[in-house]
């Protein structure tokens, strides 16, 4: 059998009640009741050391009138004297006292007397000449007070199950409640409403609000990526359409065409922007398998070599441009890198600078760190502002001053994906005046 | 004796489309559906070359091409698949393919690639090793390492001179951008930008200046072919 959460705190609650008050009370009903025996005893035992110097100073006379004289204020007192066979001479307590021995203290009934046998006393017998010194109290009142301690006692157990009890609900609606608060805002977002968070007070630092905080720092981050997933639909199908639409037009200007020459002419343009699309489209899925691919494919290489081989493939386009290209590379250790989707992040990279250089030099440098390479892009066109790297970056993101080109803008999110995908990432800075993209490996 | 191709794609419009284009462009082709007949047909060791697509029904492609290479056929392959990054393709080309294709492709690119391979081949039936390479009046020592047209010798550069031994090894052919990509390169991607032909224009100019007549002609939608003849 399962209880709800609510009433298995509350249980919870009222045994640690219980079991916390029940050894609070054995405590204390143990030390009163040793407490109140050990000075009993302690009593009993000087007194009866002071009626004894009172016998043998003043005889049965003296201990008779000091015997009285204390018995006024306190009744419970007993002190008698007894002959060698236990029949009382002096005093008062029990007529006879069955075969009277030494006794430093006891707890008992006193002897064997009717109307004495069941009154417990704490007393004490010493032997003075050839009689015997009875002295002691009788418990009658002791032991009421210890009794009212117990059910007093007895009373705060019963008390504290009703507490417990009641402590436990409030404890445990309240947790209830605090939860309920964050699986309401759960269940909100898992049936749709994403922009639902846990509500936490402001300044709330216990672990209900931690939790809340934390559920909400994971729930925003699942917004953000299902917006980022919608927009980057949304983006797909709306970049998709201007070179579909491009296409469109382009066959039916094909067909209309009659005369073989500008037919061929149309049929070669329509090819081009066919590739366009392919090349999108095969950007796309380079980038979203980069993210998720293992290290398996990656092989150990001299990444000088691997700069030198993309330079030297660039090199003549650059110089055709009219672009001063300056190839850095600082020999630096063997990386293990994924050959083939570096070298395209590179001439991403390279591709964009002669995009967007203005013309102005370009440079390659590849750098070594003690932890790490890095491969720099650096031009002197416009540059990124801050505020756009964001943007750049992107899937798709295509800055303003680019959106009259051609161009997916799909480039530098490769570049982005390839630097994650060894474990490294991509810096956009400023070259003054320029940008400089920069590719830190880890190694 | 037309060469004989076999194509393996379970795509009729695709089949179709290559049966008539391979076939126009004067290849005896036969077609399959799926990589059982697939492996079947090929069994007999009549084709020159196998066009296979990589997901087929039954048996895939490459597993296909494995079972091929198992039974001891060397037959040619050239692997059709719309898995097109990096990785999809050197996966096909350790499982025994020859070469491979992303979907959608020009049938230019196809029948340079066609070509290239049966002319391979050949090659290694006939004339493995050879030291000197010959297009018209242009000479080309393998060992040496260089070029004359004419009797006059022309200096190259490094990888000029592999982008003109690969052009003249398949002299006549048409070489495709990618094509050159791949074999002399070694990238498996699309720089965006016209790199290819900015190297075949610096090597053309080298080779044809000064010279009455041109040798690398360029083929519109395709390629590249070092020819005497236009």
């Amino acid at each position: 059998m399962r209880f709800s959460v609510t009433v298995r705190v509350a249980l919870l609650a009222l045994a640690l009640a219980l079991i916390s008050n029940l050894a609070l009370a054995g405590f204390v009903w143990q030390s009163t009741h040793a407490d109140a025996i050990e000075t009993l005893g302690r009593e009993t035992i000087e007194r009866s050391d002071a009626l004894v110097a009172v016998y043998r100073a003043g005889g049965l006379g003296a201990l008779d009138a000091t015997t009285e004289a204390r018995r006024v204020g306190d009744d419970s007192l007993i002190a008698a004297v007894f002959d060698a066979d236990g029949r009382r001479i002096a005093g008062f307590g029990p007529a006879r006292l069955g075969a009277p021995h030494p006794i430093a203290f006891a707890l008992g009934d006193l002897g064997i007397e009717r109307g004495w046998d069941a009154r417990e006393a704490g007393y004490s017998v010493r032997p003075v000449g050839a009689r015997w010194l009875l002295s002691g109290r009788l418990l009658d009142n002791w032991r009421e007070a210890q009794h009212g301690i117990e059910r007093a006692l007895a009373l705060s157990l019963l008390l504290s199950v009703g507490l417990g009890l009641a402590g436990g609900l409030v404890l445990a609606r309240y947790v209830s409640r605090r939860l309920d608060l964050i699986a309401g805002a759960v269940d909100a977002v898992a049936g749709g409403d994403l922009a639902r968070r846990v509500a936490v007070v402001a300044g709330g630092h216990d672990a209900f609000d931690r939790l809340g905080g934390q559920l909400n720092t994971m729930l925003d981050k699942v917004e953000r990526l299902m917006t980022e997933l919608r927009v980057m639909t949304d983006s797909l199908a709306h970049d998709l359409r201007s070179p579909l639409a491009r296409l469109r037009t382009k066959a039916e200007n094909a067909a209309l065409q009659t005369d073989p020459a500008p037919r061929d002419a149309a049929l070669a343009s329509l090819l081009a922007e066919t590739d366009i699309v392919m090349r999108m489209l095969a950007t796309l899925l380079e980038i979203s398998r980069s993210e998720a691919m293992s290290r398996d494919r990656f092989t150990t290489l001299d990444p000088a070599a691997l700069i030198e081989e993309i330079a030297e493939l660039y090199a003549p386009v650059l110089e055709d441009a009219g672009i001063d290209f300056a190839v850095q590379a600082a020999p630096a250790p063997g990386a293990a890198v994924h050959r083939e989707l570096l070298s395209q992040a590179i001439a991403n990279l390279l591709d964009n600078a002669i995009k967007h250089g203005s013309g102005g030099e370009i440079a390659l440098r590849l750098a070594s760190e003690p932890a790490a390479i890095r491969i720099e892009v650096a031009d002197r066109g416009r540059g990124i502002a801050l505020a756009d790297q964001a943007t750049a970056l992107r899937r798709f993101g295509r800055l303003d001053a680019a959106r009259s080109e051609p161009g997916a803008g799909l480039g530098l999110a490769l570049v982005e994906a390839v630097s994650r995908l060894h474990g490294g990432r991509l810096e956009l800075g400023d070259n003054a005046p320029g940008l400089v993209a920069r590719i830190v490996l880890p190694i | 004796m037309s060469r004989k191709i076999l194509i393996v794609e379970d795509d009729a419009a695709t089949a179709s489309y290559l049966a008539k284009g391979l076939g126009e462009a004067g290849y005896s082709v036969e077609t399959c559906r799926d990589g059982r007949d697939g492996l079947f047909l090929a069994s007999e060791g009549i084709f020159d070359l196998i066009i296979a697509d990589r997901m087929l029904p039954g048996l895939d492609g490459l597993a296909m091409l494995g079972a091929i290479r198992a039974a001891g056929i060397a037959t040619p392959a050239l692997v059709l698949s719309a898995l097109g990054t990096v990785d999809d393709r050197v996966d096909g080309l350790r499982a025994g393919a020859d070469d491979y294709l992303t979907k959608p492709f020009s049938f230019a690119e196809l029948s340079a690639r066609v070509e290239a391979l049966l002319r391979r081949t050949d090659r290694s039936s006939s004339e493995t090793q050879r030291a000197r390479l010959s297009v018209g009046d242009l000479e080309i020592d393998l060992l040496g390492r260089t070029v004359t047209r004419a009797g006059r010798n022309i200096p190259l550069g490094t990888r000029e001179f592999s982008i003109l031994e690969y052009l003249a090894r398949h002299a006549g052919q048409v070489v495709t951008r990618t094509m050159m990509l791949e074999k002399i390169w070694n990238y498996h991607f699309d720089p965006g930008s016209n790199v290819v032909d900015v190297h075949i224009g610096r090597l053309r100019r080298k080779i044809e200046d000064g010279f009455a007549t041109p040798l690398l002609h360029t083929v519109r939608g395709a390629g590249y072919r070092l020819a005497v003849e236009a």
